[in-house]
């Protein structure tokens, strides 16, 4: 067993409330690789991403996914993410009356296991050098998770649970959408800070802006629930330059939704 | 409802336990008591009491032994903070007291209401004819606190008041007095349990508060009776001008419940705001209602509340902000959010605004529902088990309440019977 972090997913398809989303999708991440999904609204790119994760509402009808060789479909979300998958997601939830770093140590001591758990001060440390490392101000600690944040401190709240946590496989859906350039830096230099063979990384987005920041090893295109397209850091900017459209003409696609065609 | 039949020995009982009061006292009973046998039942739009067994007879209880022990599972017996211990109606412990400021008092209702002035203020907040049970209330009432904090008094730290029944059959009735004159500050906070054994018993408390100009008062009252007694109880304030009067509270009881607090906001600019948390368990039915009511201009009112309801618990939340006409420049908010956890719970926010004046500011706020898939979706991608998300998502709904609970002694004891309860 290769200590390089691997999620190999295989013929993917999954629907919500019945209706298909995924229409069969495969990807391989390893440890060490940033990975691009791209690709228009309403493609199935956050689909693809709550479903690695296990959200009730999708259910996963085919295909499989693989998590250092282990089945991650078969596991409830708890125990995924304490496998090493992590989601940035692209709406985080607020829940009041529960501190961030309370959060953040409860579920850092359940990734490590009873036993195991952290200094309740080396936590604190760690989490406020964490917290500098991405500009967010110490009162962040304290505060309800995500009540009342803007967007762009969720988002970076997301980075921070993220570098507390240190999953092997990390998935960050729009984890640039909302911020303005300075906090796009700052995230991205947050993620590129946690980069290397211990982990994997897969960004969906909808820039090519972020992959200047953040190298991507690998860009794939989505449409109509699967990757129509893969190539490297050359096709994001020719995306970027050029928009869809010219996938689309190439592969005779006239709706790129996964509604079209159902 | 009625008083079990008696026989004249009994009756002879009864009548020596309210012999030593004052004849004021004597003339307010005979009177409440009148208004009892003439009142009809009470009508409430989603509780009966028809349906509930018990029976009482208000004698004095058996000397109580063996209590320290559930009260001080509460609070500190010789803590920081004064203190009266009530058990079946009889004081059992007063302390903490060495330290009031000149002029306050603190001392039984039933020892004040030797005084016809004191007599005279009950009933003036909360109206002995305002239904059968606080007539009845009112004729057999036993024993409870009197505070009566002088002008400029600023009290500090919290006076702390347990009621703890032990016998059943009796009828609890306790009933407090809180007086805070012209800018006077005081802070009391009034505990009510039972013991398990306690069934089928008849529960009916009164507080009444009169805030006079400038004054503040904070008064937080938590009950939790066990399954099987019933219990109805009005805490109300009556604020003058620019007096601020606020209501922690917490039922927590497993039985039958219909419950109101809040305040009559009578001079200018007078304000009042609450915080309430209800949990419901087993089969208890919580009936339960914040009522503000606006008779001042510019007076203010905001209170908020949370319930949760698990098991097969019933609990309906009333937020009623009532603005009267004349009551120009008010502003009265309300919020109440409930959460069910299980599927056989039911939970019921009715908000209810009533405005009789043109200018002025209201808002209401009511949310019933489960705890938000999303919510444990969230947690639980972070690793955390779903039972404990649930928790997390739980506590953090209750915890703006419990921060408000102001001895810090106190809280740990209500989070540990909530605790308790939601395993
Ligand atoms: N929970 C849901 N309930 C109903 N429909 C859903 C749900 N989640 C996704 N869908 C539908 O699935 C399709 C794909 O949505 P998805 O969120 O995966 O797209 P996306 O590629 O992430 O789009 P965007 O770029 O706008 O974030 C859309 O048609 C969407 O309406
Ligand atoms: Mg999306």
């Amino acid at each position: 067993m290769a200590n390089i972090p691997e999620l190999a997913i295989h013929g993917l398809q999954a629907s919500v409330e019945g209706k298909e989303i995924l229409r069969g999708v495969n990807l391989t991440v390893r440890g060490g690789e940033v990975h691009a999904i791209m690709g228009p609204n309403g493609t199935g790119k956050s689909t693809l991403a709550s479903s690695l994760m296990g959200h009730p509402k999708y259910q996963v009808t085919a295909g499989s996914a693989m998590l250092d060789g282990e089945d991650l479909l078969a596991m409830k979300v708890d125990e995924r993410a304490r496998k090493g998958l992590f989601l940035a997601m692209q709406y985080p939830s607020e829940v009041t009356g529960v501190s961030n770093a309370n959060f953040l140590r409860i579920a850092l001591n359940s990734r490590r296991g009873e036993g195991n758990e952290v200094p309740v001060l080396k936590f604190h440390k760690e989490l406020q050098s964490k917290m500098k490392m991405l500009s967010m101000d110490p009162s962040f600690a304290e505060r309800y998770l995500n009540e009342g944040f803007s967007g762009g401190e969720k988002k970076r709240n997301e980075i921070l649970q993220m570098a507390v946590l240190q999953p092997r496989i990390a998935i960050l859906d729009e984890i640039d959408s909302g911020l303005d350039i300075d906090a796009l830096k700052i995230v991205a230099q947050g993620v590129n800070e946690l980069r290397g063979p211990e982990l994997g990384v897969l960004i969906i987005t909808h820039y090519q802006r972020i992959l200047d920041y953040v190298k991507p090893d690998y860009v794939h295109v989505m449409m109509q629930g699967r990757i129509v397209r893969s190539g490297g850091q050359e096709l994001a900017e020719e995306l970027e330059a050029r928009g869809y459209d010219w996938i689309k003409e190439e592969l005779g696609i006239v709706d790129e939704t996964v509604s079209a065609g159902v | 409802m009625s008083i079990t039949q008696v026989s004249p020995e009994l009756e002879h009982d009864i009548q020596k336990v309210f012999e030593s009061d004052s004849a004021a006292l004597k003339e307010f009973r005979g009177n409440a008591q009148q208004r009892y046998q003439e009142l009809p039942e009470p009508h409430f739009d989603r509780s009966s009491l028809e349906n509930r067994i018990y029976s009482f007879i208000p004698i004095e209880a058996n000397e109580p032994t063996d209590w320290q022990k559930a009260v001080e599972s509460l609070v500190d017996l010789n803590g920081e903070h004064p203190l009266l211990v009530f058990v079946d109606d009889r004081l059992v412990h007063l302390g903490g007291l060495e330290n009031l400021p000149n002029g306050v008092t603190v001392k039984t209702l039933r020892e004040a209401a030797q005084e016809a002035n004191v007599v005279a203020l009950l009933g003036s907040v909360v109206p002995v004819n305002e239904n059968k049970w606080i007539a009845l209330q009112s004729a057999f009432w036993q024993n409870g606190v009197y505070i009566h904090a002088p002008k400029n008094a600023v009290m500090p730290g919290v006076i702390q008041v347990v009621h703890l029944t032990t016998q059943k059959g009796r009828g609890t009735f306790p009933r407090n007095l809180i007086v805070a004159d012209a800018n006077s500050q005081l802070s009391v906070l009034d505990l009510y349990v039972a013991s398990d054994e306690v069934e089928e018993e008849l529960h009916i408390g009164i507080t009444e508060v009169i805030a006079a100009e400038g004054s503040q008062v904070s008064y937080g009252v938590i009950t939790n009776f066990p399954k099987q007694t019933t219990s109805y109880w009005v805490r109300r304030a009556k604020a003058a001008r620019d007096s601020r009067v606020d209501f922690t509270v917490g039922e927590l009881g497993e039985g039958y419940t219909i419950g109101e607090f809040g305040s009559l906001l009578e001079g200018e600019g007078s304000s009042s705001n609450g915080h309430a948390v209800a949990l419901g368990t087993g089969r208890a039915h919580m009936d339960l209602t914040a009522k503000m009511v606006h008779v001042a201009k510019f007076s203010q009112s905001d209170t908020s509340a949370r319930g949760v309801m698990q098991g097969r618990a019933d609990g309906v939340y009333r937020g009623v902000t009532h603005i009267q006409k004349g009551a120009s420049g008010a502003v009265g908010e309300q919020s109440e959010r409930l959460l069910m956890l299980s599927p056989k719970s039911r939970a019921d926010a009715i908000p209810m605004l009533l405005i009789d004046e043109n200018d002025v500011k209201c808002g209401h706020a009511a949310s019933v529902g489960q705890i938000s898939e999303e919510q444990l979706f969230y947690l639980m991608s972070r690793g955390i088990s779903e039972a404990e998300a649930k928790r997390m998502v739980v506590w953090g709904f209750l915890d703006p309440v419990l921060a408000a609970l102001p001895v810090d002694r106190v809280r740990q004891a209500v989070v540990q019977i909530l605790e308790r309860k939601m395993n």
